[in-house]
């Protein structure tokens, strides 16, 4: 394998091609593909789509990006799946979309998104409020599987995509080693399970004071302690589906199943890997390790 | 516990350091990408006198930032531009990266050289370093192939963006712009 690294979405983004496959062109378009996703769905440049929603699309239909079109569509079916686990609306942390403001803070609500995003045909986006969003996590995924898409197209017969741990394998990269991260001391990891043609996501809360997760219901940072990795058919997916499942643990492994992922919550108090049920030991796209 | 969840049946979750090193691209590889049509890389010395640091440390000072190697590209008698190769520990990750800026100052390509996990912790957990002790080469401290791929914990790689920072302050200051 031949690995390239940028930064992009304020992660390091590596790309991994077997050698056979790894041209410079192929390198280029995945990359290209992932500073496009940064250009339109970052919450930090004032002309990014996210920006220009939360700016105007309250007091006008505007339209965006197909492609931040198509992650808001995701968004909106897994928050309204999820009863709101899954809800992508900024709330206790607002300064990270640039310019957002105390009200649309105060505009936040249980099912806030849902209910107040509407989302048309020709990729136009209105608001009922002013709606400050931070796809952070669904758009990192979502940025992977589009330099999957990339090198595919561009004729690689398979590699990784690895953005700051939001990861797809496919082709012939064959099974890759997946090693998780010990959710109270993130400088050790575990070899856990490999996966095949399919995308892995982690979400804990190691670097962040007061928690990393947002429980959209509660509108708090909570601290769970354990870290979620979701594996699933798509990055975009798995990276939403961590939330998801770190929110609302009893109920997550039934919309888990409906989108065909498998969850892994590793618990630091008894150093056990537990499974959403229906996950075999192995899969054509998943098996523990050894 | 919740029936639908249940315990995997790993033989033992065996945790170990994090640790792994990837090189993306030599600096001489980096340097071709960069300007292809240059003849050679002359190396360069930084001699900065007080006030020149003084206004670099004032722009940005990310840790782990070192003093930057320093090549002018040259296509015979003619500069193309400035290569920078420097480095800088995010949150605890070294990581390795080149600027390539050309003759006004403006950045024509930034590369990630090398990456190195854990190399911040390693400076400042003596519990982290500690493990180490008594491993040998034949000891799997590295588990994963050429890729380790770790899963969780978005890196941040804000100090890249401050280490660019700085670099194109040195530039302007060589370049007495």
């Amino acid at each position: 394998m031949i690995a390239r690294a940028e930064v992009w979405l304020g992660t390091l983004v590596e790309i991994a091609l077997p050698d056979a496959d790894a041209s410079d062109a192929c390198f280029a378009a995945a990359f290209e593909a992932i500073a496009h996703v940064h250009q339109k769905m970052t919450a930090h440049d004032p002309a990014s789509d996210l920006a220009r929603i939360a700016r105007e699309a309250h007091l006008r239909t505007i339209v965006v990006d197909a492609h931040t079109h198509a992650v808001l569509e995701l968004a909106l079916m897994l928050a309204r799946e999820t009863q709101g686990a899954f809800d992508p609306t900024v709330a206790a942390a607002p300064e990270r979309v640039g310019g957002a403001s105390t009200s649309m803070h105060d505009s936040r609500a249980a099912g806030a998104f849902a209910a107040s995003i509407i989302l048309e045909r020709n990729h136009r986006v209105r608001t009922t409020a002013p709606l400050a969003l931070d796809l952070g996590g669904i758009a990192k995924g979502y940025a992977v599987d589009r330099a999957v898409a990339a090198l595919v197209a561009s004729g690689a017969g398979g590699g990784v995509v690895n953005a700051g741990g939001d990861l797809r394998a496919f082709g012939t990269a064959g099974w890759m080693p997946v090693r998780i991260r010990h959710p109270a001391d993130p400088a050790l990891a575990a070899h856990v399970f490999d996966i095949r043609d399919t995308a892995a996501a982690t979400s804990a809360d190691y670097f962040r004071l007061g928690g990393a997760l947002l429980d959209p219901r509660l509108n708090a940072l909570r601290m769970f302690g354990a870290s979620v990795t979701v594996v699933a058919p798509s990055c975009a997916l798995a990276d939403a589906l961590t939330k998801v499942v770190a929110v609302d643990p009893a109920h997550a492994p039934e919309t888990l199943a409906r989108h065909r992922a498998h969850a892994f919550r590793l618990e630091p108090s008894d150093n056990a890997v537990r499974a959403t049920a229906t996950c075999a030991a192995s899969t054509s796209h998943l098996r523990f390790a050894a | 516990m919740d029936p639908s969840w249940r315990i995997v049946p790993l033989a033992a979750l065996a945790f170990a350091p994090a640790s792994y090193a990837t090189e993306y691209l030599t600096v001489e590889a980096a340097q071709r990408a960069a300007f292809p049509e240059a003849s050679a890389f002359v190396p360069a010395s930084l001699a900065l006198d007080e006030d020149a640091r003084a206004k670099l440390a004032a722009v940005a000072r990310p840790p782990g930032a070192r003093t930057p190697r320093v090549w002018r590209a040259m296509a015979r008698e003619k500069q193309l531009g400035t290569f920078y190769a420097d480095a800088v520990i995010g949150r605890q990750e070294y990581i390795g990266f080149a600027l390539a800026v050309d003759t006004s100052g403006r950045v024509l390509r930034l590369d990630v050289l090398e990456y190195r996990e854990t190399h911040g912790w390693e400076i400042r957990n003596e519990r982290w370093r500690s493990q180490f002790v008594g491993k040998s080469a034949t000891d799997p401290v590295e588990v994963s192939r050429d890729i380790a791929n770790i899963s969780g914990a978005t890196l941040s790689c804000r100090h890249v963006t401050d280490g660019v920072r700085r670099l194109l302050a040195l530039d302007a200051i060589l370049a007495r712009r």
